[in-house]
C-alpha cells in the first residue's frame, strides 16, 4: 500500500457522499486538512491577540512577528498603496504556510501538492488584481500591454507577447507551489522506501538523506509560502503603481 | 494634563510615520522572490502560448498553423519575462 510514492496524494471521501446536481462536493481528506489549517490559524492568532501584554509570551510573539513580517514584505514590494490589501495577503500567506507545514507531519495530507488547489488560489489573485487594476486606472490599465518606445511595426507582435506574458502569471504562480510541494514529498517517500527495502545493512544512507530532506522540505514549505505571497505583492504593485 | 502630553506625543509620532511613508517607494521585491519567479515564468508563458494557439486553431479550423505561431510567440513571451525580471533585479 505505502510502497507507491504517489499514494500519499490520493484524495478520498470522508463520511457520506454529498452531491450538488452532478458535482461531487463530499468532504474529503483534502477538505479536512484545509479546515484543520484554517482552525489552527484562527486559534494561534486569537490566542496571540488576546493578551496584549508589553512583554509578549511565545504565542503572542509568534503572532506579532508574523504580522510585522508580512507588513514589511508588503511595504517593501508594493509600497504604501498596498496597505489596504494587507488582510488578504496575510491570510493568503498564513493559509499556504499552514497547509505546507501540516503536510510535513507524517501520515498527513499536503493540500498544496494538488494543482487544482494552488490554481484556484492563483486564479483568484489574478482576477482580483486585474479588477483592482481596472478600477484604479480605468482603461488606462491596458497601457500595461503597450510598452513605451516600441516602433509601430513591431507593436502588434509586442502586444500579443505582453498579453501572453500577463496570462502566464496564474500558471507560473500555481505550478511553482504545486511542483515544489509534490516533488519534495515524492522524494521523501522514495527515500523512505529505500530505507525499508535495503534493511538494517544498507538503509542508513537513505535514512540520513531522509533526515536531511525533511529539513530541506521545511525550508521549502516556508519559502514557497513566502514566494507565493511576495509574487502576489509584485502583481499588486503592477496594478497599483502603473509605470511602463 | 497627561492627556495633552499624550496628544502632542501622538502628533509627533504621526508626523514621523508620515515622513517614513513618503520615503518608502515601491521596490522590486527580495532577490529570492525574483529568482524563483524566473524559472517557472519561462515555462508557463510557452504553455499559455501553446494553449491559446490550440484554442484559436479549433475556432478557425486552421489546424497546424496558429499553434505553431503561438508556440513561438509564447517562447518570446517567456524570454521577455526572464529579461524583465533580470532587469528588475539589476536595479
Amino acid at each position: 500500500m505505502a510502497a507507491n510514492p504517489m499514494y500519499q496524494f490520493n484524495v478520498y471521501r470522508i463520511g457520506p457522499e454529498i452531491k450538488l446536481g452532478d458535482v461531487d462536493i463530499s468532504f474529503t481528506n483534502a477538505s479536512l486538512f484545509m479546515v484543520i489549517s484554517t482552525l489552527a490559524i484562527l486559534l494561534v492568532f486569537n490566542l496571540g491577540a488576546k493578551k496584549k501584554s508589553l512583554i509578549p509570551d511565545k504565542i503572542q510573539l509568534l503572532a506579532e512577528l508574523s504580522y510585522s513580517f508580512v507588513s514589511k514584505m508588503i511595504s517593501d514590494t508594493a509600497g504604501t498603496k498596498a496597505k489596504p490589501y494587507f488582510s488578504f495577503i496575510f491570510s493568503l500567506f498564513m493559509f499556504v504556510l499552514f497547509c505546507n507545514m501540516f503536510g510535513m507531519i507524517p501520515y498527513s495530507f499536503t493540500v498544496t501538492s494538488h494543482i487544482i488547489v494552488t490554481f484556484v488560489l492563483a486564479a483568484f489573485i489574478f482576477i482580483g488584481v486585474t479588477i483592482i487594476g481596472f478600477i484604479k486606472h480605468g482603461l488606462g490599465y491596458l497601457k500595461l500591454f503597450v510598452p513605451s518606445g516600441v516602433p509601430m511595426v513591431l507593436l502588434p507582435l509586442i502586444v500579443v507577447i505582453e498579453i501572453i506574458s500577463y496570462l502566464s502569471r496564474p500558471i507560473s504562480l500555481s505550478v511553482r507551489l504545486f511542483a515544489n510541494m509534490m516533488a519534495g514529498h515524492t522524494m521523501m517517500k522514495v527515500f523512505g522506501g529505500f530505507v525499508v527495502s535495503l534493511g538494517v545493512v544498507g538503509g542508513w544512507l537513505p535514512l540520513s538523506f531522509s533526515v536531511a530532506l525533511t529539513g530541506l522540505e521545511i525550508l521549502v514549505a516556508f519559502l514557497q509560502a513566502y514566494v507565493f505571497a511576495i509574487l502576489t505583492c509584485i502583481y499588486l504593485n503592477d496594478a497599483l503603481n502603473l509605470h511602463h | 494634563m497627561s492627556e495633552d502630553k499624550f496628544k502632542t506625543r501622538l502628533k509627533i509620532a504621526k508626523n514621523k510615520a508620515k515622513i517614513h511613508k513618503d520615503q518608502e517607494t515601491a521596490q522590486s521585491g527580495s532577490n529570492m522572490g525574483t529568482a524563483f519567479k524566473m524559472s517557472t515564468e519561462l515555462v508557463s508563458a510557452v504553455a499559455v502560448g501553446t494553449i491559446i494557439g490550440f484554442i484559436l486553431d479549433n475556432w478557425f479550423g486552421t489546424k497546424p498553423w496558429l499553434i505553431l505561431i503561438f508556440f513561438f510567440v509564447g517562447v518570446a513571451a517567456g524570454i521577455m519575462n526572464v529579461v524583465k525580471t533580470a532587469k528588475k533585479m539589476q536595479k
